[in-house]
């Protein structure tokens, strides 16, 4: 007898779940059936089963190089975004400062920002430093590299934060006092036990990188990377069979990581939680030995 | 004698209080300053841009509120811009309505299974963007799945058409609908969740039945969740303008494709910073109007 829910209710809303959930993937199930379309046009009718797309964009070189631009690009990104997320993290959980509200609206603002917004700016900021530098600075891949880890920061600081919450200052603490410096109490104390979310910050930049097209259609230059080559594509019929078979690869990869990665920080969730639990009751028995011992 | 011992051992070199500072400015440097100099400050540039205190092209004016009135001037970009608001009204209203029942039966009726859920629901909005749109090219376009059904059981001719389906309006809606709603459901999954369950057994046994409780407990409270949801789908899809281009055809012109003309085809960049500007404009307003109902932090946890 729930308040939530009458029995009927509850019947119908599983009905109307499970209806959502096909409305969300049949659209991706019917992409992927398309790929292995034998027909030309990504279209009806069904003209039997093929592998050809699958082979044919093996053999294409601009989208095997479009495929690796955006894997440097998303690497990059993944890699920068972290090294600042860190910090970011650890000032949000562990730091009490002035300014400190200014200072996390900066760091989230990013989210609020419309990309088509952001696209403008980065390439007004960027054809300023060409300007001024003689060409020395020029919109290219690593120009997207920096748009892309603004967009992905705060959600890379957004994976770190709660794993950071959880862990008890504490810690850090008994390290410095057996005389560790900031740095070493972090490497050998914080940073194992963020790992998990370090990780799976990481993969979620790489993810928003590897996907992203506003940013790369304002600032990639003569670079291509695989959005866009995908956008180019799109409106050419006869190329797209092949196009969709490499994205559903992408797509597939890309879907594997995230879930992974969701999955993997639950389970290190767990862990640390069992963890604490544990030294909780460690750190109890021991004051209370010492209480008798006294 | 002990603690004299200990605190001789661990003297820091410098007095905590400078250690903490200097700490606090290393932690502080890298993430803001990278922030402050490739997002504040091109976006501050854009600004500065749109009235000609910074000029790059040849023909840009100096010091001018030209390409501003330009805009205010002309129905047809301020009518994009509403026909933008349209559509991101609709899309996140939209959304919302398709997502709270979904996030209702996670959060109060899914019990131990719905974490697992929520991640099923999540996981195409975390496949990628162009790909969901493309689907459904393969959906509603000409030779599409709709289209040829409707043949098949001789609705349409053999050569019907429908106008409206695809390349018009109609799909950007469909398209950007399907693309936000897992997202969505998200926010008001959490505000969900996070209710203290009592409160439904309380309106119960004092009498309520279970509509005036949603109606005049549940609801309410979730109130946040729906107006984050609301403003963080308003938001990307009032600048949109990748889907346009793709399933839109030629009435599905929005704001943001007169934005990404006047920039990358039309190099006509002040005229596109002003509008890019009032996009900003746009935003703020609704961030002060909503911004103390957007906990980003618990939609991340």
């Amino acid at each position: 007898m729930s308040p939530a829910i009458s029995p009927g209710g509850r019947r119908a809303l599983w009905v109307g779940f499970w209806v959502f959930v096909v409305f969300l993937y049949a659209p991706i199930v019917v992409l992927i059936v398309f790929s292995f379309n034998d027909r030309s046009t990504v279209s009806f009718p069904w003209e039997g089963f093929t592998l050809r797309w699958y082979r044919a964009f093996v053999e294409n070189p601009t989208l095997l190089g479009a495929l690796r631009t955006s894997a440097y690009v998303a690497l990059l990104t993944g890699l920068a975004t972290t090294l600042l997320a860190i910090p970011a993290a650890i000032l949000l959980v562990r730091r009490r400062f002035a300014g400190k509200g200014l200072v996390t609206g900066l760091l989230l603002a990013p989210l609020v920002i419309p990309l088509i917004v952001f696209g403008v700016a980065l390439l007004i900021l960027f054809k300023n430093l060409e300007a001024s530098t003689g060409g020395l600075v020029t919109v290219s891949r690593y120009t997207v590299v920096v748009g892309h880890t603004v967009v992905a920061l705060p959600f890379a600081i957004l994976t770190i934060v709660p794993r950071l919450e959880r862990i008890p200052p504490s810690y850090e603490e008994a390290a410095r006092d057996l005389g560790a410096d900031a740095f070493t109490s972090f490497r050998t104390v914080t940073f194992p036990l963020i790992a998990p979310a370090v990780v799976a910050a990481f993969l979620i930049s790489v993810v928003i990188s590897f996907d992203e097209i506003v940013i790369a259609s304002f600032v990639a230059g003569e670079d291509t990377t695989f959005p866009l080559y995908l956008f180019s594509q799109l409106r050419l019929p006869q190329s797209l069979p092949q196009v969709i078979a490499v994205a559903v690869v992408v797509m597939g990869v890309s879907g594997a990581i995230v879930v992974a990665s969701e999955v993997g920080i639950r389970i290190a969730d767990r862990r640390l939680e069992a963890e604490l639990g544990v030294a909780a009751g460690e750190v109890a028995t021991l004051t209370g030995g010492t209480k008798g011992a006294a | 004698m002990t603690t004299t011992a200990r605190v001789e051992l661990s003297a820091p070199p410098v007095a905590p209080r400078a250690r903490r500072r200097r700490g606090l400015l290393g932690l502080l440097a890298a993430p803001t300053g990278f922030l402050a100099l490739f997002f504040l400050v091109p976006v501050l540039m854009v600004a500065a841009y749109s009235v000609g205190l910074l000029t790059l092209l040849p023909h840009d004016l100096y010091l001018s509120l030209q390409p501003w009135r330009d805009f205010f001037a002309s129905e047809t970009h301020v009518g994009l811009f509403w026909k933008s608001v349209r559509l991101s009204v609709v899309v996140s209203a939209v959304s919302v309505l398709l997502a709270y029942p979904i996030a209702y039966a996670l959060a109060l009726v899914a019990g131990r299974r719905k974490y697992t859920l929520l991640l099923v629901i999540l996981a195409p909005f975390l496949t990628s963007y162009l790909l969901r749109v493309l689907a459904w090219r393969v959906i509603l376009g000409d030779e599409g799945l709709i289209i040829t059904l409707l043949r098949d059981v001789g609705v349409l001719g053999p050569e019907g058409q429908i106008s409206w389906l695809f390349y018009s309006p109609f799909a950007v809606y469909v398209v950007l609908a399907y693309v936000w709603v897992p997202f969505v459901a998200l926010p008001i999954f959490v505000t969900l969740d996070g209710m203290d369950r009592d409160l439904l057994e309380a309106s119960h046994d004092l009498g309520a039945t279970r509509w005036t409780t949603f109606l005049r407990v549940t609801l309410p409270l979730s109130v946040p969740g729906v107006v984050a949801a609301f403003v963080f789908v308003f938001i990307p899809t009032i600048g949109e303008y990748v889907t346009p281009l793709l399933v839109g055809g030629p009435n599905g012109f929005f704001f943001g494709n007169a934005i990404q003309g006047a920039i990358l085809q039309g190099f006509d960049w002040q005229f596109g910073a002003a509008m890019a500007m009032f996009l900003v404009g746009t935003v703020t307003v609704l961030l002060v109007l909503f911004g103390r109902y957007l906990n980003v932090r618990a939609v991340a946890e």
